[in-house]
């Protein structure tokens, strides 16, 4: 139960950097800062019991995440080269003025 | 008394706040790595190596690809960061980090212990998982090579 404890704080913080950063790299890492709060629960209950499948939830639910934060980065960069600005204000107001 | 586990968690909220707080990207990186590197390491001490050594990978790929990522998108030239701002920052994440030292972190195993061991756990009660995740992680892998290809065809 202790562990919760510490994720709910990882969770905040990660929520916090979402909140308010507007460097698209800050936003990632808070985003990887909330899946690893949300994952370390699985490896906290497989503790409790005794038995490794949350391990194994760990395991794919990692695999996934970091596919998914290589697409991210690939958007970024291509943002990035496109616009030249990595700020998601900036981003969004360009849509503005697209339409 | 201070046990390994609290000092691992104080240190993990920490590193993870200044990921967050410092405006140096890079500095952010080497927290966020930092973080990452404890996070395994209270793995560990939570009898779970396999998830230890699992995140230890993910993190020394994830913290590769994002020191690639800044050092392509940090301008060179930047205003630093205050000071006042860093010791502001060390003094939030401090006061988040009392929170684990307060609350008691072991990990007591259940009398309805189940005992199923890694392997087992992988590849007899969630092999068809296994193979669906291969599938999407090489779909995924398929569309950043078909997203950054076409934009060099640009």
């Amino acid at each position: 139960m202790e562990y919760v404890i510490l994720s709910l704080v990882l969770l905040a913080i990660g929520i916090y950097g979402l909140m308010t950063k507007r460097n698209l790299l800050k936003i990632l890492i808070s985003i990887e800062i909330i899946a690893a709060a949300a994952s370390m629960n699985f490896v906290v209950f497989s503790s409790i019991l005794g038995d490794q499948l949350g391990q194994v939830f760990l395991t794919l639910a990692l695999s996934v995440d970091t596919a998914i934060t290589a697409v991210v980065i690939a958007l970024v960069l291509i943002a990035y080269r496109e616009y030249g600005i990595i700020d998601v204000w900036e981003l969004s107001k360009l849509k503005k003025s697209e339409r | 008394m201070l046990t390994y586990e609290d000092l691992f968690a104080v240190a993990l909220v920490i590193s993870a706040f200044l990921a967050l707080h410092l405006d140096e990207t890079i500095y952010a990186i080497i927290s966020f790595a930092a973080a990452l590197t404890l996070l395994s390491g209270l793995y560990f001490l939570m009898n779970a190596p396999f998830a230890a050594i699992f995140q230890l990978i993910i993190a020394v790929g994830a913290v590769a690809v994002f020191f690639l990522a800044s050092e392509m998108l940090t301008p060179k030239k930047g205003l630093p960061q205050k000071m006042r701002g860093k010791i502001l920052g060390l003094l939030i994440a401090s006061v988040l980090a009392v929170l684990p030292l307060v609350v008691d972190l072991n990990v007591e195993a259940s009398p309805k212990s189940h005992s199923l061991f890694f392997a087992s756990a992988l590849w007899e009660y969630r092999a068809l998982d296994v193979i669906a995740q291969g599938i999407v992680v090489l779909t995924l892998a398929l569309g950043i090579v078909m997203v950054l290809k076409r934009r060099r065809g640009k």
